[in-house]
């Protein structure tokens, strides 16, 4: 998965996460093209977001692993009201998805490859990374291909 | 772990207690004049003194106070002048607390851990320049996975959740449209809701989108305001100036989700709610006088009707039409105006709604034969409750 298809913006003003000890490995990841959640060692629950024991178990004895990157779209909105700087005009309304991974977990993302107008709930999707800093690689998702 | 609570015991709190006064200060007004001074706990303090009037009672009747969206109780307590609560806390500032802040009071005067509760709530809001979204700072979900996406905002989330009952039901944005229209006709009818021009179905269409398929006249308002409503004993309210309004039956139940949405609409902790409601009370669907439903945005009023069992999943969009939900129809919604006409406080302006209801004080937008009345709010803690005007 390729995560240098797009070249970062030069100004990036949207918002950006803080990377934290717990939250590493997952950025980690996403730099390398890899979607990776916190499953438990001891039941195999996944979860997402990540947490710092699992929520069945309650023990911290889980890892990291890489999952499928599919799923489907549960739904999606267009966001036309200015909230957040960042967005120039011309990028509204934008599209935020919030999308159900093949191992459970949602995941809230951005829809790429496709026009709105062909956007359903259900639509298949799988995986695509925005490199957006050298630290940051942000998730999106596109029509499955396989 | 048990199988099944026992929720028979839930009846234990059956009639018990009552609301005995209620208070809000003026909307409308303070609406068209912002006041980046005015303090929630002003707000909060306004409501109290009309709600104690309203009572009849003397400030130092009370000795139970719960705040909520004020940011502490001890502020609110030396304010009014109560030192030595017996009981005092402060709910999160979140809607949906608001229904919660009764069940407290009523557990409270319940169990002889007060006798008079005050539960008060003040909202600066609109002063404040609150968006309700865009917050992007932290170590939240919501900073962390949500906002890179510009993903933000509890309409967002509700606009999801009402796209995906589209999708499987093939919903329309029609029935929302009802709902904002049915909301501000009954606003145009109280002198304190802050929007009281009617609309139309052509306006309701014509607004602009926010988080589309949500338009801006499916949002709640960004207004200042106070309430406050006051908890005694059934017994104690009797003897005061109105008819009391009893806490006859009230449940809580929730789907606590990372991602705020549930994927059956909030059926599961709704129907769960509606069963509790029912099953202890003599009253049921057709003896509602009215529902109060939490219309942060108007498909949550949907997923309340469909999960209470008002109509089935997916008939939401059938079941509402003008007719059954205005103020002489078979269930009367929000007859105040709700949170997207008459005033966005949290639930709260909704209690005092069904109360004045009960008490037949409505005037031009009084339902008839008001002897019980619903209040829910369908979110990811749910609450409800069937009040009922004293015989």
């Amino acid at each position: 998965m390729a995560t240098e298809s797009q070249a970062p913006e030069l100004s990036y003003d949207k918002p950006l996460p803080p990377v934290l000890e717990l939250t590493k490995p997952f950025w980690d990841g996403c730099r390398e093209g890899i979607l990776q959640i916190q499953f438990c060692n001891i039941c195999d629950l996944p979860w997402f977001p990540p947490a710092e024991a699992c929520p069945r178990c309650l023990q911290d004895d889980w890892e990291w692993r890489p999952i499928s990157g599919h799923g489907t779209v549960w739904s999606w909105i267009r966001m036309w009201q200015k909230y957040f700087p960042g967005w120039s005009p011309d990028e509204y309304p934008y599209t935020v998805a919030l999308i159900k991974l093949e191992e459970g977990p949602y995941m809230y993302s951005t829809l790429v490859e496709i026009e709105d107008q062909d956007v359903s709930c259900d639509l298949a999707v799988e995986v695509d990374f925005r490199k957006v800093n050298d630290e940051i690689t942000l998730p999106v998702f596109r029509p499955a291909r396989t | 772990m048990t199988d099944q609570p026992d929720r028979s015991a839930l009846r234990n709190l059956q009639d018990k207690t009552a609301i005995v006064g209620v208070g809000t200060t003026e909307f409308g007004a303070i609406y068209r004049d912002l006041d980046p001074e005015r303090s929630a706990y002003e707000l909060g303090l306004i409501a109290f003194r009309e709600a104690l009037k309203d009572a009849g009672l003397k400030r130092t009747d009370v000795d139970g106070v719960i705040v909520s969206r004020l940011p502490h109780y001890g502020r609110m307590c030396e304010m009014i002048g109560l030192r030595h609560p017996r009981f005092a806390n402060v709910l999160p500032g979140e809607g949906r607390q608001s229904g919660i802040a009764l069940q407290y009071a009523a557990l409270a005067v319940a169990n002889g851990m007060a006798d008079v509760v005050a539960c008060i709530y003040g909202n600066n809001g609109r002063s404040a320049g609150a968006k309700y979204g865009g917050e992007s700072r932290g170590i939240s979900t919501q900073a962390m996975f949500e906002a890179p996406y510009g993903m933000t905002s509890p309409g967002a989330v509700t606009s999801m959740m009402f796209r995906r009952h589209q999708y499987r039901y093939g919903t329309t944005t029609e029935p929302l449209g009802h709902l904002a229209i049915s909301n501000r006709a009954n606003a145009a009818l109280n002198p304190n809701a802050v929007m009281q021009r009617p609309i139309t179905m052509d306006d309701y269409h014509g607004a602009r989108y926010i988080a589309e398929p949500l338009c801006l006249l499916d949002y709640c308002l960004i207004n200042d305001g106070g309430v406050c409503f006051i908890v005694t004993s059934a017994e104690r309210a009797r003897d005061l100036k109105h008819t009391p309004v009893l806490i006859h039956a009230t449940s809580q139940a929730s789907d606590i989700t990372p991602v705020y949405v549930a994927d059956d609409f909030w059926h599961e902790p709704m129907s769960q709610i509606a069963d509790d409601l029912f099953a202890n009370s003599e009253a049921q669907r057709e003896d509602l006088a009215f529902a109060q439903l939490y219309d942060n945005f108007t498909p949550t009023m949907l997923f309340t009707l469909e999960g209470m069992g008002f109509c089935e999943p997916g008939e939401g969009g059938d079941w509402i039409s003008p007719e059954r939900i205005g103020l002489h129809g078979e269930l009367p919604l929000n007859t105040g105006g709700g949170h997207t006409s008459e005033s966005y406080m949290q639930g709260w302006a909704l209690h005092v709604e069904a109360v004045r209801q009960l008490r037949q004080e409505c005037g031009d937008r009084q339902v008839n034969d008001a002897q019980y009345g619903l209040y829910a709010c369908a979110a990811p803690l749910a609450t409800g409750h069937i009040l009922k005007r004293d015989n």
